[in-house]
Formats: C-alpha cells, sequence, structure tokens
C-alpha cells in the first residue's frame, strides 16, 4: 500500500495534475461562491474538456471542482446569508449573525478550519476505510450487488420522501434512459424510434449537463437569484489570528468531520444532513449551546466540516461497490466508465496507483482550497457581485459547444437542450431531479444485476433470499422503507394527541 | 413555509405526473414492437424485461397525481410560483435552437458571436460595455480553447460554399 501511495503521490505532483487541480478548484471556488449554480454545474460544464485528458488528470479536475464547490459555498452564506450551496444554508445561522457584529473574519476562519479539517480528514477515512469495504465486496455476486444497488435506490428515493410519488416517477425515468439504444447484453435495439443517432444511446454527458447546465441557467437567467449587496470585509486575505482562535474547537472539527463522511457514504442523503447533523451535534454537545445560533464560530466550523467530509465519503460507495453516493459522484462515475475503468472491489487491486493518485489529489485540492481562499478572499468574496444573468447565457453556450465536443455530434447538444427543458421545469417546481440522475447511471447496473441474478436463480429472485449477504441488504431496505413511515405516523398520533388534550 | 407548501401542492405538479404517468403507459404498451426481441434468449434474460419493470415503477409513482388531477381538494389551485408564464426562456430556447443550426451555416464564431448579442440584449445586459466585450471574448475563449487547443472538428460552414462558388 505504501509503495502505492508514492507512486500516487508522485503521479498527483506531476504538472498536467497539479494544474488541472488548480484548475477545478478555481473554478469550484468561483462557482461555490455563485449562488444559483453550484459544484454540479462546474463539474457537467467541465466534462467535455476532462475527456481531452488522462483518467487521473480528468479526475482530479472535476474532483476540484466536487470540492472547491464546498469551500466556496460558506462564503456568501456568511457575509450575505446566501447559501453558496444549500448544506451552506446552516453555516449561515451562525456567520450571518457574526457578520453582522463585524466579525465576518472570526466567521470566514472558522468555516475555513472546518472545510479544511472536514475536507483532509474524510479523506484519511477514505483511504484506510476502502481498502475495509473493497475487501468485503470482494465476496459479493451478482444478488448481492442487485440487493446493494436497490438498496442505493430506495435510500435516494427516501430522501425525499416528502415529494414519493414524484421521486419515483423521476428514479423511473432515468431508469428508462438508461435503456435507450442497442442493449449491451443482446444487442437488440430499444426505443429508437427508428431514428439513427438514437441506437447509441442518451449520454450521461449530455443528459447532466442538459439538466443542470442549461436547466439550471435557465432558471438563473429567469429569477436572477443572486445579491448584489455590500461585502463587508475588513481585510482583503484572511486574517490569521481569527485562524489560530478557532483552533480551541479541534474536537467539534473532528467530530463534524466523522458524522460528514459517514453521512456521505450512504447514497442519497447529502450535504444538507451532513451539515445539519455535525451543526447539531456540535450544539448539543458544545459548553456554549445558548450562542448557537446567535453567533459563534463553533457552528460555523461544524457546519462546514460536516459538508465539506461529504465529497470524500460519497467516493467509498463508489470506489468500492461502483454505487455513486449522490449526483456529483454519479458524473465522476460517468468519467471512470467512458475511460473503460469500472469502480467495485476491483477497482482497488487492478489501479492502486490511480487510487492513491486520487486520494492524494484530493489531499492537494483541499489545501489548494484553503490557501487559496485565505490569500483571495476578498477577490473571491467580489465574484458574487457578477451579474447571474450574464453568467448564464454564457453557461448556456459553452454547454453546448463542450457537449458537440465531445463526440463532434449535433444530436447530443439536441438532447441536451431537451434535456435542459425537462431540467428547467423540474427545478422550478422543486421535483428531486438527483433522482433522475441516479437513475440514469444506475440503471444499466441494475438492469446487468438484475439479468445476473434472474440467470443464477434460473428465472427467479428468490435467490437474493438465499444468500446472507443480500439477506441482510434487502432487510435492511424494507427497514429504510418502513421505519420512516412508522417514525412520522407516530408524530402525528403524538400531534393529534397533543391537540386533542389542548 | 406555506408558500413553499403552496407551490409543492399546485396541480401543475399533477399535471406534470399524470403526463409522465400516461407517457409510461403508452411506452408500457407498446414496449414489445419498440424493443427488440427476436434474440434467442429467455424471457429474464433479455432485453424487455427491465423497461417493463421501470413502466410500472412509473405508472406506480404517477398514480396519486393522477388521482389528484381527477378528483383536486377543495383548495386546490393552478398556482405555481406566482414567477408567471416562461415567454422570456422559450425565447432563449428558440435562440438556442437556432444557434445550434448556426454552427452548421455560419460557423462557431458568427453564430455564437450573435447568439451572445441578442440574449445579452434579451436578459437586460445591454450596458454597451456588456454586450461589445463579453461576445467578443467568450467566441474568442471558445474559439481558441475548441478548435486551436481541443482541435475540435466543426461542420465546415455552408455559407463558405457561397463564397467558394
Amino acid at each position: 500500500m505504501f509503495e502505492n501511495l508514492v507512486a500516487g503521490f508522485w503521479a498527483a505532483t506531476s504538472l498536467a495534475n497539479l494544474v488541472a487541480l488548480f484548475s477545478g478548484t478555481f473554478v469550484g471556488i468561483v462557482v461555490g461562491i455563485l449562488p444559483g449554480l453550484g459544484p454540479m454545474v462546474g463539474m457537467v460544464v467541465l466534462l467535455p474538456f476532462s475527456f481531452a485528458f488522462a483518467p487521473d488528470v480528468a479526475l482530479s479536475l472535476l474532483l476540484g471542482v466536487f470540492c472547491g464547490g464546498y469551500y466556496g459555498g460558506g462564503i456568501p452564506a456568511i457575509l450575505l446569508r446566501t447559501p453558496g450551496v444549500p448544506s451552506s444554508l446552516v453555516t449561515s445561522f451562525d456567520g450571518y449573525p457574526m457578520t453582522q457584529r463585524g466579525e465576518a473574519q472570526t466567521a470566514l476562519s472558522a468555516a475555513l478550519l472546518g472545510s479544511f479539517g472536514g475536507g483532509i480528514i474524510s479523506v484519511l477515512i477514505l483511504i484506510f476505510l476502502a481498502p475495509v469495504l473493497a475487501h468485503v465486496a470482494a465476496s459479493f455476486g451478482p444478488p448481492e450487488y442487485f440487493s446493494v444497488a436497490v438498496f442505493g435506490v430506495v435510500l435516494v428515493v427516501m430522501a425525499f420522501r416528502g415529494q414519493l410519488g414524484r421521486g419515483i416517477m423521476l428514479l423511473g425515468i432515468g431508469f428508462w434512459f438508461s435503456t435507450v439504444g442497442i442493449d449491451g447484453t443482446t444487442l437488440s435495439q430499444r426505443f429508437c424510434f427508428g431514428m439513427l443517432s438514437m441506437q447509441n444511446g442518451l449520454d450521461l454527458v449530455p443528459i447532466c449537463l442538459g439538466l443542470f447546465g442549461i436547466g439550471q441557467t435557465l432558471i438563473l437567467a429567469e429569477q436572477e437569484i443572486m445579491k448584489t449587496r455590500d461585502i463587508q470585509l475588513s481585510h482583503s486575505s484572511l486574517d490569521f489570528s481569527q485562524l489560530w482562535k478557532v483552533l480551541k474547537y479541534w474536537k467539534t472539527l473532528i467530530r463534524s468531520s466523522v458524522i460528514g463522511t459517514f453521512v456521505g457514504l450512504l447514497p442519497g442523503t447529502g450535504s444538507i444532513l451532513a451539515s445539519f447533523l455535525s451543526y447539531d451535534a456540535a450544539k448539543r454537545l458544545s459548553p456554549e449551546k445558548a450562542l448557537f445560533g446567535k453567533g459563534t464560530p463553533e457552528g460555523c466550523l461544524a457546519s462546514e466540516a460536516g459538508n465539506n467530509a461529504v465529497p470524500a465519503g460519497a467516493m467509498i460507495p463508489l470506489l468500492t461497490l461502483g454505487i455513486p453516493g449522490d449526483a456529483l459522484s454519479a458524473v465522476l462515475l460517468g468519467v471512470f466508465t467512458i475511460n473503460g475503468i469500472y469502480p467495485g472491489p476491483l477497482l482497488l487491486v487492478k489501479e492502486p496507483v490511480l487510487i492513491s493518485t486520487l486520494y492524494i489529489s484530493m489531499l492537494f485540492i483541499n489545501v489548494a482550497a484553503f490557501v487559496m481562499l485565505i490569500v483571495w478572499l476578498r477577490p473571491f468574496a467580489m465574484i458574487v457581485k457578477v451579474p447571474g444573468r450574464l453568467l448564464a447565457v454564457v453557461i448556456m453556450v459553452i454547454s453546448l459547444v463542450g457537449i458537440y465536443a465531445v463526440n463532434t455530434r449535433l444530436f447530443d447538444a439536441g438532447v441536451a437542450l431537451a434535456m435542459g427543458v425537462l431540467g428547467y421545469a423540474l427545478l422550478r417546481m422543486g421535483w428531486p431531479i438527483v433522482n433522475l440522475i441516479m437513475g440514469v447511471v444506475l440503471g444499466e447496473i441494475m438492469e446487468n444485476r438484475l439479468r445476473e441474478t434472474l440467470s443464477l436463480g434460473d428465472g427467479s429472485l428468490w435467490i437474493v433470499l438465499h444468500r446472507p449477504i443480500s439477506l441482510f441488504l434487502i432487510v435492511l431496505t424494507g427497514l429504510t422503507i418502513l421505519v420512516p413511515f412508522i417514525l412520522d405516523a407516530r408524530k402525528v398520533k403524538k400531534k393529534k394527541h397533543t391537540d386533542t388534550n389542548l | 413555509m406555506s408558500e413553499k407548501k403552496e407551490l409543492s401542492s399546485s396541480r401543475v405538479h399533477d399535471l406534470l405526473g399524470s403526463m409522465f404517468g400516461v407517457f409510461a403507459v403508452a411506452m408500457l404498451v407498446t414496449s414489445p414492437w419498440q424493443v427488440d426481441t427476436s434474440g434467442p434468449d429467455p424471457f429474464y434474460k433479455g432485453p424487455l424485461i427491465f423497461p417493463l419493470i421501470i413502466f410500472s415503477i412509473i405508472i406506480a409513482g404517477s398514480i396519486p397525481s393522477m388521482w389528484r388531477l381527477v378528483r383536486p381538494s377543495l383548495n386546490a389551485s393552478w398556482y405555481l410560483d406566482g414567477l408567471g408564464r416562461p415567454y422570456k426562456n422559450i425565447v432563449i430556447l428558440g435562440l438556442l435552437v437556432v444557434y445550434l443550426a448556426g454552427l452548421m451555416v455560419v460557423g462557431l464564431e458568427i453564430s455564437t458571436w450573435a447568439f451572445l448579442v441578442i440574449a445579452l440584449k434579451l436578459v437586460k445586459q445591454d450596458s454597451v460595455l456588456k454586450i461589445t466585450l463579453v461576445p467578443i471574448l467568450v467566441t474568442l475563449i471558445l474559439f481558441l480553447l475548441f478548435k486551436v487547443f481541443l482541435d475540435v472538428w466543426f461542420p465546415e460552414p455552408l455559407i463558405m460554399g457561397f463564397f467558394q462558388e
């Protein structure tokens, strides 16, 4: 393992990789700071460019955006109470009151230290946990993989159980998109509607770019989400004296990072939950409970450590099982598969240097983001002032040309436009669009594993109940569906009881 | 909070959900003709089993929407978010379609520049500085990035045919 880490270190320090991870991190911070965009838009816009690079360089570029986005999101949350990424909403609970008191530097120091700590600790957990999980997953057969995929899908759907029907529909539509074209197993045509260009299927790239790149920018062009109020900062860079002060919350930092990593590990849970849980744990265990919500650096630190730990956490199921934890890691899965690399337990054995490069790059990305924000804090914060509508129009053009450039097919650009319309409608109506992406990514995996499982069981699915691991996963899936409903029913009953007593 | 609830319970959601449901029914019925099942594989190894499951899932998910659309509650309304009809976005989408066609007719550079000028005007980002600088800069960046650096092939603009003749 040590040899691989050394080889990974040298690969990660190659000029191409360093340029990619610095550029990715820079773009990530920028799109993270801009409310209404976020790391997903940054990743999908850069996706077409990543195909020109080697897999490790492409992954560093996109991981830079992934991690950098969470770093950037906290800045407008603290300075303007406008979270750059949804999970930074929690950071604004304490960050903005501190800004109002003239303590923006302290709040930003806490958020940055939290982001840095969360990023580094979660990558260390990833390095140690991934081989263990991969070892367990090495004994998996098709029924176990199928059960894991079902569990992942159920977690994603249940994460939006307030919109259960909509979530199920979007997941199904995502699955359907994954079936269009020539079936890889039987070479049969499916849903091509007599069009030759449909035979290649609907690529993940135009779908993601359309839904997020074009869909989100149409929203931006319409609503101008960004605020351009005054930025209150005493220095143009971060005040180091404040950074040392917040180091006293090191226990909160470690706890929040661990929570964030394990929340990120579960498919569908996402960074918002990680932020909330980390913040809640910090609040409950802090000796300064009363200050939470009124402006304490500990709150900013906990929330940012939680959400910055998510990217590395989401990499654990992706690398060991080939199951992405969220839409962002689904895009990374796309990059792996397009380069002929199939994540799963054997990946760590087959591509140890690539994986080590990935680990080291993630550590470097956190250092890069930390340093960039310390030095260029004010210039980054000023990005909020760029008019959203102008950005939206420019991103649309870059997205369309980028999507054409991947396969030099105008058909893909057409697909991206159609997906843009769908994405706009779904985003405006607040439907859980993540389910659609998860459906597209998991569709092929689910279908192949289902067929293999059915083949093993001679056409019967009972085989999943005859194997201990898959049986355990199916029971877990059943509990994931039932427990929230039982808890909700109890809450309603309790509320009714209280209302009657009143 | 109430605004959020209103947004989530608008009948527009039920209409969209029902449209997905009807689409899934149509696809479920026509699937055997849309999927080539002529191979020798048994049904459970074949290409049709997964699509059938998928469309059943979509239909199951759309049943509540269909039910609410047919039998709306007393306080149900078509109000969505108060932002009105997206006319501007429809025009932008139309422009994007024209832009794609323009790539073939007038080429990347002219098409990009023209789209940006019109779209910026449309979204009211039309100060002299923005409308002059942004289209030129973005066109230049796209040209350098895709044509020079990435060496991406773009179709020969049809308009060039006139000049060559």
